[in-house]
């Protein structure tokens, strides 16, 4: 697995969208300009939108020495919500972000495993960090804009991976997705930063609509939310989920439950122990009589 | 132990649950006893116990409505609630029937009766409490292999409505009892049918508490276990 970069569709600081596009074309190997071809693919490769199954099998997740999660095997459906629970520190972010080789941007931090989207081995000699990270888009916990107009965040991604469509028509739809453009759209040319925090997390989903990934990665994506703004997040997944395969990270198991199709447990048996999945079901099932008696004492707020 | 707040909630309610378990199968062992001994006036005594279970019933229902929107239960806690409520709704109607049989046994406390018949409800009757006993018990002890016993149980006092309904229809001659008690009769006997039918869903209900299967999926399985790996 090589050394990669976030990649400019999935910002995890606040970074100079322009500063970053500099120094991509001044050859920054893993944020390098997307070839021409791709551009011309990009333009129409999610006329057809839908989301993409993913395949994990054997999955096992380092910092350095340390095993943060191991063994994790787990299909996950194209066009559906797969939620993964379980109490903090059991691996769900090193799993999730494992899916589209965000783990390794960490100094010391490596996967080993196979993890398939579609067909394509995301770990394979040749795969392209960049490229899986515009297949699979990920929004963060905290709310991340860039100090750009509401326009120009959504905007950006999809021009840097060479959009050439209506970017007009490419940003209202995906603030419509993502429930924003009604409260947005007569002031799209104002910052980011002006937005509140729910509508800034809506925005970041947008933003990451904007690069029409294939499956989107949400870690806790309302965490720091309102009620109302946590609703709306929420009431946007089962239109996304048409489109696009979601996994999303969540503490609040009532929106699991509420959310999703699949629910995943995470678990650590013994403290210092790596993370594992104890328990990956249909959501209906893992809420009302889940298998392992870990589960169900989580799930009923016995622990964590 | 997280949550003893709400554990503590599950506790009263169950405790609450199962109290009125014990005064509705007071009820029976006084109504069985009235038809035993021909004590209208013990009988008496069950009058107006409708109203108080319906009442009693109404508070844990509403207790029920109360810990879900408030607690958000899930998995097993989500499944006594559900339980609780079902059982709870058995136990009442239980008290409601047992209560009519008892008005019977004094509205017809003069009456002359038809002996054969007289004996087949008080068996039935007798069955009916033994399955409700059964029923709330397995509910307290969770014993769930008891309930698949009590669904085979079931078919006895099927055997013994048949019994009873077969005497209504051909009273033998000269020995039919006064019209009204008869009439009476026949409607004791499907009260005690449902009395005993409520008893068997307590057991079933505690198989879905304990499994989150239905008795029918759980008998299925039960009936297609593989002998040779006992």
């Amino acid at each position: 697995m090589g050394d990669v970069q976030p990649s400019p569709g999935d910002p995890e600081e606040n970074r100079d969208p322009v500063d970053s596009e500099k120094k991509t074309r001044e050859g920054n190997p893993t944020m390098r300009p997307v070839p021409e071809t791709q551009n011309q693919d990009s333009k129409s490769a999610r006329e057809d939108l839908g989301g993409m199954g993913m395949s994990v099998s054997d999955l096992n997740a380092y910092y350095g020495s340390f095993k943060a999660v191991t063994d994790v095997s787990m299909e996950i459906q194209a066009n559906k919500v797969t939620a993964l629970i379980g109490p903090s520190g059991c691996g769900k972010s090193t799993y999730i972000r494992c899916l589209n080789r965000m783990h390794e941007v960490i100094s010391g931090a490596y996967a080993q495993g196979r993890v398939t989207l579609g067909e394509q081995d995301i770990y394979a000699k040749d795969a392209d960090p960049v490229i899986i990270r515009r297949r699979v888009g990920m929004v963060f916990q905290k709310p991340n804009p860039f100090s750009k107009s509401i326009y120009d965040n959504v905007a950006w991604g999809a021009k840097i991976n060479g959009f050439r469509g209506n970017m007009d028509e490419l940003v209202e739809r995906s603030l419509r997705q993502a429930a924003l453009w009604d409260e947005v759209k007569d002031r799209l040319k104002e910052s980011g930063f002006g937005l509140s925090g729910g509508q800034q997390q809506r925005l970041c989903i947008a933003r990451t609509l904007a690069v029409e990934p294939e499956v989107i990665l949400m870690d806790e994506p309302a965490s720091a939310l309102d009620p109302v703004s946590t609703q709306k997040i929420e009431d946007t997944m089962d239109d996304l989920k048409k489109s696009y395969t979601v996994v999303i990270v969540t503490h609040n198991m009532q929106q699991a439950a509420r959310i999703s199709d699949y629910t995943g447990f995470f678990y650590i048996e013994n403290q210092g122990d790596p993370g594992q999945l104890w328990e990956f079901d249909e959501t209906e099932k893992m809420f009302s009589n889940p298998e392992r008696k870990e589960t169900e004492d989580y799930v009923t707020g016995r622990f964590g | 132990m997280p949550r003893e707040t709400f554990q503590h909630e599950l506790d009263t309610l169950l405790s609450d649950v199962l109290d009125l378990g014990g005064e509705v199968e007071g009820t029976l062992e006084n109504m069985v006893r009235a038809m035993e001994e021909h004590d209208a006036v013990l009988a008496e005594k069950e009058l107006g116990v409708d109203m108080r279970y319906k009442a009693r019933g109404a508070e844990i229902d509403e207790e029920c409505m109360i810990l879900q929107a408030r607690q958000a239960p899930v998995a097993r806690d989500l499944r006594l609630l559900y339980t609780v409520q079902a059982v709870t709704n058995h136990l009442v109607r239980s008290g409601t029937l047992a209560e009519h049989i008892c008005h019977a046994i004094t509205d017809t406390a003069g009456c002359e009766r038809d002996e054969d018949l007289e004996a087949a409800l008080i068996e039935m009757a007798r069955t009916a409490r033994r399955l409700f006993h059964e029923g709330l018990d397995i509910f307290r002890d969770r014993d769930i292999d008891r309930a698949r016993d009590l669904q085979a149980a079931d078919d006895k006092v099927d055997l013994l409505y048949s019994e009873a309904m077969n005497l209504i229809a051909n009273p033998s001659d000269g020995n039919a009892g006064a019209p009204e008690w008869r009439m009476r009769a026949a409607l004791t006997v499907h009260y005690l049918e449902r009395i005993a039918d409520h008893g068997v869903d307590i057991g079933g209900r505690t198989v879905f508490l304990v499994t989150g299967e239905r008795i029918e999926s759980a008998m299925q399985q039960y009936i297609n276990r593989d002998l040779r790996e006992e």
